[in-house]
Parts: structure tokens; sequence; C-alpha cells
């Protein structure tokens, strides 16, 4: 039995693609309003008129800001991002070189964070106001104030320079003494993507945690829980199966906002490690007016965004039956 | 004409109409101070309140100290030069307990004087959103289930859209690099967690008898927000206004490190982009400990004093 009527659905997916259209709309609107072009960077002071107006005819900026507008919309929407002015490759080949590899880094550590934070927060939650509680959630909100780059500076000073036990720097040694097999290679990539990913994980279990140490907090009292401890099975199966399940809720929406914010780690990460991903050209696009990266960067996402937002809202009318949606009056 | 017996029985009243009021606050405070982390993070936050209000009292020199020639308008040798950044030092030649960086200022000096920035841009960061968010907040979830509320949530659903920090270096780069333009730039993309719980606390508040019977009293609909649903989310505002602080002290010093700050102005953030630049973070531990202990210090204590204070206003146990 479906709970989710075909009209409801409808109307979700026109109001998400509505959604999309006024980012993007905001999205163009704020890129423009940056000082400068990028073509600054392209013009010299010997060029002539004709020279400079060629280059703006090139890079389709001689047209009217509406019909650029226009164009963005269309293109954007059909996948067509054009042709990067800094890097002087298509945006898609950037993106598809770069993609991976911040995916390999930060779906790691999201793994890795979504896995830690929800178990402490269900201890700690179970337990809420012990003394091991305070100790742990205190200790655990220090390391949240960090912050990350400063992180990974000390892991850096400790491991590479003191030490020289891990690599720093880029994903793969760069010039390789050793000979390339696959094993070689793995071996070459995992031991450059361990400070990375240690020291973003170090950071990002908390945010987890947060969410589901109050969620577990929530359900303690519940009755299903009494239940089940009248039941007479142990304290363990009780935390883990009855009550954390039902905390869980709240941290799966969390998971699905998180996944937003994993671009801001990467910005700041990736630069640290120079890790050759999406974080490092999406900064300097911005800071470049480099508008295809940028636009089909922050495009992408807004897209990841709205649609998880989208596949959530109904998923959790299957996951939860309490949760019902547009079956009012 | 007021008399004598008139004006006390008017302080008198207004005694008896703030009794109740000061009362609570008591209470409130009370059990915050059972919270050790709220404790500890506002001994923590009141520290670096006064070294914000009066730096110079506790710091040896001013920020344009040079070590070696003091405030004198004079030259460092080469040899001095070289001798920079220096490891604390005590006594001769020169005076500075955590040391000086490579510029020859005093690390404990620019760290008690970079205080007044990060409160600056924490309490600001952290007023701004919650002003937008809570107003916010609070319209929508009263008019929940409207076009009204519709439309906020979608707009907060357009800029949940929007990834925080590249969103953040464009406002910046657009607005010019100065810490104002920082703080509203961190409001603009943070108000949006404020006004989505808000929301919530409010759609549940509506319905009580309290809000019915002001309603069928007579009151309108902004004195009944304002007036009997607004007090009622305030604290939960003031524990989401703390970690927007933290929060805003965090991403001010990640934009420092990309290279985004007003240089011209002094904070932990930007010693850290210093060492970076000067290219010394892995050899003057003296300069890279410090400002990142701060940073964390002063975020911790926003957190510890937000969520002690979530303890207070909804007491689980």
């Amino acid at each position: 039995m479906t709970r989710i009527s075909g009209k409801y659905l409808a109307k979700r997916l026109v109001v998400s693609y509505l959604t999309l259209l006024l980012i993007m709309t905001l999205l163009f609107a704020l890129i423009r309003s940056a000082p400068g072009t990028f073509i600054d960077s392209m013009i010299s002071p010997e060029m002539t008129r004709a020279q400079v107006e060629r280059i703006r005819e090139v890079w389709g900026l001689n047209e009217p800001l509406w019909k650029q507008y226009l164009n963005f919309m269309i293109n954007y929407q059909t996948g067509e991002f054009g042709r990067s002015p800094t890097w002087r490759v298509p945006v898609w080949d950037l993106i598809l070189r770069r993609m991976p590899r911040t995916l390999i880094l930060f779906g790691a550590s999201y793994i890795i964070a979504y896995l830690v934070g929800p178990l402490v927060g269900m201890y700690l939650g179970w337990w809420r106001g012990t003394q091991k509680d305070k100790t742990i959630f205190g200790t655990s909100l220090m390391v949240y104030s960090m912050p990350a780059f400063w992180l990974a500076w000390l892991f850096i000073w400790f491991f590479d320079y003191e030490m020289g036990w891990l690599p720093s720097a880029y994903m793969m040694t760069q010039f390789p003494e050793f000979e390339w097999t696959a094993f070689t290679v793995m071996t070459d990539v995992l031991t450059h993507i361990a400070l990375p990913l240690i020291s973003l994980s170090c950071i990002g279990w908390v945010g987890a945690m947060l969410i589901m140490r109050p969620s577990m907090n929530n359900v303690v009292d519940e009755g299903y829980v009494f239940l089940a401890r009248a039941k007479g099975l142990d304290e363990r199966t009780v935390m883990i199966k009855h009550a954390a399940r039902n905390a869980l809720i709240p941290v799966a929406t969390g998971a699905i906002v998180g996944l937003a914010f994993l671009i801001d780690g990467a910005v700041i990460t990736e630069a640290v490690f120079t890790w050759p991903g999406m974080g490092q050209i999406l900064v300097e696009a911005v800071l470049n007016n480099d508008y295809p990266v940028t636009q089909a960067a922050f495009f992408m996402l807004a897209v990841l965004v709205v649609g998880m937002r989208l596949i959530t809202d109904i998923a959790y009318t299957y996951l939860d039956p309490r949760i019902k949606f547009g079956e009012e009056n | 004409m007021a008399t004598e017996g008139e004006s006390t029985t008017g302080l008198e009243s207004y005694k008896r109409a703030w009794e109740p009021r000061i009362e609570r606050v008591r209470r409130g405070w009370d059990r915050f101070t059972e919270h050790r982390m709220g404790v500890i993070g506002l001994v923590v936050l009141t520290i670096f309140s006064l070294w914000a209000l009066i730096p110079s009292v506790f710091a040896p020199h001013t920020p344009d100290w040079i070590a070696y020639i003091g405030y004198e308008n004079a030259r460092l040798t080469g040899e001095q030069i070289r001798s920079l950044p220096h490891p604390p030092a005590f006594g001769d030649p020169f005076f500075a307990p955590l040391g000086t960086d490579s510029y020859g200022r005093g690390i404990l000096t620019l760290l008690i004087y970079s205080s007044s920035t990060a409160m600056y841009i924490g309490l600001a960061a952290g007023l701004l959103s919650s002003l937008v968010g809570v107003p916010l907040g609070l319209i929508s979830g009263f008019y929940g289930d409207t076009w009204i509320d519709e439309t906020i949530q979608r707009f907060v659903d357009v800029m949940y859209g929007l990834p925080f920090l590249p969103l953040l270096i464009v406002l910046v780069a657009i607005r010019g690099q100065t810490t104002t333009n920082i703080i509203i730039g961190i409001a603009v993309t943070s108000w949006l967690n404020n006004c989505i719980v808000i929301r919530g606390e409010t759609l549940s508040l509506r319905t009580r008898a309290y809000v019915e019977s002001a309603k069928v009293a007579g009151a309108s609909d902004l004195r009944i927000v304002f007036r009997h649903i607004m007090p009622h989310v305030l604290p939960l505002s003031f524990v989401y206004l703390a970690q927007d602080a933290a929060a805003a002290i965090l991403t001010q010093a990640a934009l420092a490190y990309l290279g985004l700050a007003d240089f011209a102005s002094l904070s932990w953030g930007i010693m850290l982009e210093n060492i970076q630049a000067e290219g010394y973070i892995f050899t003057a531990w003296w300069w890279l400990l410090p400002p990142g202990l701060a940073i964390m210090l002063i975020a911790t204590a926003f957190y510890f004093i937000g969520f002690s204070m979530e303890d207070v206003t909804n007491p689980q146990r």
C-alpha cells in the first residue's frame, strides 16, 4: 500500500524544480555581481578595442544580461557547461577528472563520521548526565571547536615533519621511483589519503553525535523502551534494537543536510593537503571570476541537495509510518 | 503631582510586577550553574571579554611593539632579523612571554589584542542571524501550512541549496574584505538553522491553551506572536545564538586561511594565515599553537554555554 498520492508526488516534483530554478537565478545574480569578469586576465594594455571585443564575443559576454541569463538557464539544465576560461578545458572534463578524487576522500570520511557519530551519540544519549557522558561530550565539543586547517597542520607537523611516517601532500608520489603495479599504486594512494582522512574524521563525527545524543535521550523514556525492558531483554538489546533505531531518523535528515556541507570541508582540507579535488578548483574559480566552473559546481551541488531532499521526504513515508504527506482532509 | 507615598507604592508595584521575572531568571541561573560545563564556558568567555575590553592591562606591550627595538623608530640589524621568529624569551634582550612572530611582534600581545575581533565577530554574527532567523521562524511557525509559511520555507530550501563556504567567499569577494562584511556574509548564510528550529517550536506552541485564550480575548496576531509565543522561544534562540557565535568564529578563521580577511585588523585567524604565509608552520610552535588554542577555547566556551542552556531550557531529566 502506498501512502503517497500521485498528486502529492507531482506537487513535490514541481516545487523541487522551481526551487532549483530559483537557486540558479540567485546564483547567476550573485556571481555576476562580483566585480570584474574572467576576461580581465586575458586582456593586456596593448590590445586594440576590436581585439577586446572579439574576446568578449568568444566568451559570450557581449550579449545583454538577460540573454546571458537565458543562455545560462537553458544550457545548464541540458548539461552544457561550456569551457573554463581559467583551465582552458571543457568544464565537464574538469569535473569528471576532479570529482572522483573528492568523492574518494570525502565519501570515506563521511562514512566514518556517520558510523562513529551515531554510535557515540547513542551511548551518550542513553547514559545522559553521567560523569562519562559529561567528559566525552565536553571533549568532543572541544575537538569540534578546532579550526579544521589548524588541526590538519598539527597532524602534518607530527606525522610528516617530525616523524616522516606519512606524506602530507597530493594524491600520489609526484615522481615515483617504484614500479607501477596495481598494488604499489594502491598503497601509495592509501598512504596519501591517510592524513587528510584522519583530520577530516577527527572533527566530522561530532556533528552526527550532536544530533544523535538528544534524539536518543528523547526515546529513553518512551513506552516501547519500557516494554522491551519489561519483556526481560538485556540493556544492550533494548538500547541498540529498540531505542537507537527510532532515534536514527533525525540523524538521517542530518546526514542529508550534511552532504551539502561536505563541500565546505572539501574547500579547506583540500587546500591544506593540496588534494587535487573539486574544493580546490572551486575556490580558485570563485576568486578568478571563472563563471562557467563556479556556476557548474554550485549548480551540481544544488541539484544534489534538492534531489536528496525530495528523495528523503518520500523515503521517510515508507520508513516511518507515522509521517504522512498530502493526505490531510 | 506625585507625593512621597504614591511614588513608594509605584516602586512597590514595579517591584511586584518584576518579582516573578527576577525570580524566574534567578531560578534559571541556579539551574545553569549546576552544569559545570556551562560555568567553565562562562569563565573562559569572561576572560576573553576582559581581554577584549581592556587589552592594555593584560598585554605586556601594544601591537606596535617590535622585538629588540621596542617602540623606537629604528631598524633591526640583519642578525636580529635572522633570529625572528624568536622563541619565548625572558629578560634580555627583550620581554616576550610567548615569543615573537617573524615581524618581531609579541605573540601574547597579538593574542590579547585579537580577542576583541573574535568577540565582535562571534556576538555580532550570532545576534544578526538570530535577528533574521527568529522573527522569520516565529512568523513561519505561527502561520504554519499557509502560503506565508510555504514561502519562507521554500526560501530556506533555496538557501540550503547553496553551499555555505563558497557562497560566503562570493559574498565577501563582492562586498570587499572587511570584518563587517564577513559578519554580514556569515549571518546571511547561517540564520537558516535558527529559523527552522524556532518554526518547529512555534508550531507546537501555537496550539497551547494560552494562545487559544489570547485569541479568544481578541489579541491581534502580532500581539500573540511577540507577546505570548516569543518569550517561550527566546531561551531556545539564545542556545542557537551561542552556537552561531562559535561557528562564526571558526568560519572567520577558515576565511582568513583562504586569504579572505581584513588584514589591516588583528585576529587569531590572521595570525594563523601569517604563519602560513611566512612559512614557519612546522618550526615555530610558539606561534602556531596559541592562536589555534584561543580559537578552540572561545568556540568551546560558546558551545558549552549553548548546550548547558539547552539543558536549562529543556530539562530532560
